[in-house]
């Protein structure tokens, strides 16, 4: 129906948008549960879940109400959260029942273009195209670096992803800088923050103008994905919406909350820097002990019953993979960045959260661990394998550059968000080396 | 890397930002003044989500919404997971569509009031909602309005025994009261006290549980002690619903005729799909009487006494006509009502000024940025109590917009319309009848009231009601 159709004149002259429903029926909530003397959540108050404290350290926050209320109703955020690392599994990896809203949504941009992640072509141009540049990138970053110092997580982490996607779409270098600068606004214009919103969808527009007569010039090589977008049929927008989509804050996260860890204890990377495979499982504890994406969002599609609660639909569910990673119930001494924890899983956990009956640590971002085999025939590894192997193999790189590395002297760094609802990484990692 | 200097360059001024989120300490402005939280290249100016909850809000709230109802009519707060509807004929279209817009368990009043018809919707919310109806309107109020003059006349009485209390004092030949309270904030429980049939000796605990509730609610801290005095509450009726099971219980006008049975009774009675109510619902009913119709009533009352005061040619009129209380009271409302709006959940997906709402989505009704619609009230922010554009008769479920005059939505419209509208009308106007005529050259004393940012006038309402009201007026 078109806007002016949609239109009702009011008693007062106001023109305002007729409401259509279908009318297929509705339910109120009669049932909803009274919670009981024993049941109030005192320790607590929404407030401090989207307070600066919270943005700066989480975890007080996170623990309280996973060791008191594994699904806290929150009145002033409007949402439940979900804590403990069974729970938290539980609604992940059920998408009958809970859905992800894709980033176009917060923008309020449907239709704005295609998410190409499921184009097989795209996929494989994709994975070729990161493995092929994995180790280029960080040796040139690395290169770049000033005389004897250097900020990993401004100089290094942070710019990783972003230059390795420049790299694979085949942006020359002095354009680079914009695309950066485009390219994080848009991420950033995602979440609540008015200046941030305009300026992220001022960059979606831009990243399509610039994208336009790319595309349109692509080659037809088989490592390159505007060549693979091409192929498909892709526009700029279907290609931006997949940049968009697609996740760099894990890689960028777990590069920055890597290295912090190894460093601020330097036996840490003393043992990582000898053995390829230490690299990787001190990556995997990087995920479960720090990981970037803290909480994540889920909407039920319908009324359901979880945790002793009814949920209603449209219910936002924040489930935190920060509170579940460090659940004793699960991890030994969670709180403890333990470079060669032993009870967590070192291969990639299958359809669920498990490998060989470990648990795995959850790094949102990445998608619900795949189903397909580990190393399938018919199609790329999956998007955790990829980032992972990306981010053991640009870090493996640099501690083989690098191997003196250590932090500059009285440093104390910290992993915390920007923004609330942002990346939670360490944002300023001084070293010499 | 070189090429990317622009890049880091932005990059650290988003490190070595000190505003990660949460709280913002956002300036206070003169009153009628938004923040600027920056614009649009087209202008529009932006809102910051963080100042919805902010003190600069609760005291200076209009400009903010008209932020809203011009630029984001149906704005999408994504830090806080809720949609504000605020232009009148949305607000007022949304209320009477129940079905596409249904009630929800609200705050954490699903604890501390337990299940009510304002959290039901379409036929079974029908079926609650005329129990006890009756006895909040119509001839049975009109029987009633006497013992509510008596109520207001006895507390009023009372300030002589209040000497010590630090509430009324005196002051050579003046008497200095706080008006909330020596007055306000116990005299509309009482009312309700009586038309449920509480026994008189139960007043006391009844104004804890009434003061405990409403302080449990809405996630606040003190949820706990919210849901204590609602157990404690139920067990108390628990007792005299048993008894009222076996023996009703009788209201009585001033001359002792029967009127008819008193609420509690006639929940006992109630029989809603065959079953009679349980305890449980009928303390439910009980609870959201008592806290829909206690601090809301208060709040009228102490905001109307409080503009007209500072209105003095208006309140010159009202005493001059008494009739004109009834203005006031309605202009009070729309121009700062005690509560700010409902919550409604939409039922289907559905798109509003372009705003994709998926189903389920709480999107909040702000009552009051409907009443300072310019669209409908002229310079909304001026109080006046003759105004031509505010109707201010006896309120419709259907609302009122005619000739050229509207209802505030103070009480709301539809289906939830209040239902104890009538009857707090006239707590307020009878009540400050009675209290115009005791209060001899009564004015607002300054030296004790809460001041505005120029540290001069005084403060003004914004969405929290006035929380003390010191009166001085020629001693008895
Ligand atoms: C100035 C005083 C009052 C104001 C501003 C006020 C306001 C409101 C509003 C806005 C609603 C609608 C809720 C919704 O749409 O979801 C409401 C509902 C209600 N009010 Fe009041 N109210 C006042 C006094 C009273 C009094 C004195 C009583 C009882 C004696 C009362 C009892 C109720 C009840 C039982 C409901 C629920 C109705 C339903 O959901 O069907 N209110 N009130």
């Amino acid at each position: 129906m078109s806007e002016a159709e949609n239109l009702v004149v009011g008693a007062n002259g106001v023109a305002v948008p007729h409401f259509e429903h279908s009318g297929e029926g509705y339910r109120s909530y009669e049932v909803h549960q009274r919670e009981r003397v024993g049941q109030s959540t005192e320790k607590i108050n929404g407030a401090q879940l989207a307070s600066a404290d919270y943005a700066a350290n989480p975890y007080p926050y996170l623990q309280i109400l996973r060791e008191n209320y594994p699904c806290y109703r929150d009145w002033i955020n409007n949402c439940y959260w979900v804590t403990g690392y069974d729970d938290v599994t539980s609604i992940f990896t059920d998408e009958a029942n809970f859905e992800t809203r894709p980033k176009l949504w917060y923008y309020g941009l449907q239709g704005f273009g295609r998410d190409l992640r499921n184009e097989m072509p795209v996929l494989w141009a994709w994975s070729k195209a990161m493995d092929g540049f994995a180790v280029p990138v960080a040796e040139q970053l690395i290169a770049g670096f000033g005389k004897g110092e250097a900020d990993l997580a401004r100089d290094f982490a942070v710019q990783y992803p972003i230059v390795l996607l420049g790299r694979m779409l085949e942006i020359p270098d002095d354009e680079l800088g914009t695309f950066a600068v485009r390219y994080w606004r848009a991420q950033r214009g995602v979440l609540w923050y008015p200046q941030a919103q305009l300026a992220g969808r001022q960059a979606l527009d831009e990243l399509v103008r610039y994208f336009t007569p790319k595309l349109a010039a692509a080659s037809d090589q088989e490592t390159s994905v505007l060549a693979a977008v091409a192929a498909v049929g892709g526009s700029a927008a279907d290609l931006v919406t997949t940049l968009l989509e697609a996740d760099h804050q894990t890689l960028h996260g777990a590069l920055a909350n890597l290295w912090m860890n190894l460093l601020i204890e330097p036996v840490n990377f003393d043992h990582v820097k000898q053995d390829h495979m230490a690299m990787k499982i001190a990556y995997l504890e990087t995920l479960r002990h720090s990981p970037p994406v803290i909480t994540a969002e889920r909407f039920a599609r319908h009324e359901v019953e979880r945790f002793g609660r009814l949920i209603p639909e449209g219910g936002l569910m924040r489930i935190s993979a920060l509170a579940a990673n460090r659940d004793p119930r699960i991890f030994a001494d969670g709180d403890r960045f333990d470079v060669d924890r032993r009870d967590i899983c070192h291969r990639e956990a299958r359809g669920q959260y498990r490998a060989d009956g470990l648990p795995q640590g959850i790094a949102f971002g990445l998608g619900r661990p795949s189903r397909h085999p580990a190393v399938p025939e018919d199609r790329p590894r999956s998007l955790y394998a990829l980032t992972r192997d990306t981010a053991v193999a640009a870090s493996w790189t640099l501690a083989q550059m690098l191997p003196d590395l250590r932090l500059r002297d009285g440093t104390t760094p910290v992993a915390r968000c920007l923004r609330i609802g942002e990346t939670y990484a360490c944002w300023e990692l001084p070293v010499r080396f | 890397m070189d090429a990317l200097r622009d890049f880091t360059a932005e990059l650290d001024t988003d490190i070595h930002s000190d505003d990660p989120g949460g709280d913002r300490d956002f300036p206070l402005m003169p009153v009628g003044q938004a923040v600027d939280m920056g614009q649009a290249p087209d202008g529009t100016p932006l809102l910051d989500p963080r100042v919805l909850h902010s003190r600069e809000f609760f005291r200076n709230p209009y400009p903010y919404y008209r932020i809203m109802r011009d630029h984001y009519p149906c704005f999408h707060d994504k830090l806080h997971n809720t949609y504000y509807v605020t232009r009148y004929e949305d607000v007022w279209r949304c209320y009477f569509d129940d079905e596409g817009f249904n009630t929800i368990p609200k705050g954490s009043s699903s604890g501390v009031l337990g299940n009510t018809q304002l959290e039901l919707s379409g036929v079974e919310h029908r079926r609650r909602r005329n129990l006890y109806g009756q006895h909040l309107v119509g001839r049975s109020l009109d029987l009633r309005v006497p013992s509510i003059q008596r109520l207001a006349r006895q507390m009023i009485d009372d300030w002589d025994d209040m000497l010590d209390s630090g509430y009324v004092f005196d002051d050579g030949r003046k008497r200095i009261v706080e008006l909330g309270m020596a007055f306000a904030n116990e005299f509309p429980v009482r009312v309700v006290c009586e038309v449920l049939g509480f026994p008189n000796e139960a007043r006391k605990q009844f104004f804890y549980w009434y003061n405990s509730m409403m302080s449990g609610l809405g996630g606040s801290a003190l949820q706990k002690q919210g849901l204590e005095a609602r157990q404690s509450l139920e067990d108390y009726v628990q007792e005299i619903v048993e008894e009222r099971r076996r023996k009703p219980s009788y209201l009585k006008d001033e001359d002792g005729n029967v009127i008819g049975k008193d609420i509690i009774t006639k929940l006992c009675e109630t029989r809603v799909d065959g079953d009679y109510l349980s305890t449980e619902e009928i303390t439910s009913n009980i609870a959201l009487v008592v806290a829909a119709g206690g601090e809301t009533t208060r709040g009228a009352i102490v905001n109307m006494w409080y503009l007209l005061l500072q209105h003095p040619e208006q309140f010159a009129a009202v005493c001059a006509d008494t009739e004109n209380w009834n203005r006031a009271f309605h202009e009070t409302l729309r121009n700062s009502s005690p509560i700010g709006g409902q919550p409604r959940h939409n039922s289907h997906d559905l798109e509003m000024h372009g705003v994709h709402v998926p189903a389920g989505s709480l999107m909040q009704m702000v009552d009051f940025s409907a009443n300072h619609d310019d669209r409908v009230f002229k310079d909304p922010e001026k109080f006046d109590i003759f105004r031509p554009d505010l109707y201010s008769g006896k309120l419709l479920r259907s609302g009122y917009s005619k000739e050229g005059r509207c209802s505030h939505m103070a009480f709301g419209v539809g289906p939830h319309l209040c239902p104890g509208a009538w009857i707090s009308h006239q707590e307020a106007v009878e009540g400050s009848r009675i209290l115009q005529q005791r209060l001899k050259n009564v004015r607002i004393v300054e030296d004790r009231m809460a001041k505005d940012i120029d540290g001069k006038s005084l403060a003004p309402i914004g969405i929290v009601r006035v929380p003390a009201l010191w009166l001085e007026f020629d001693r008895p």
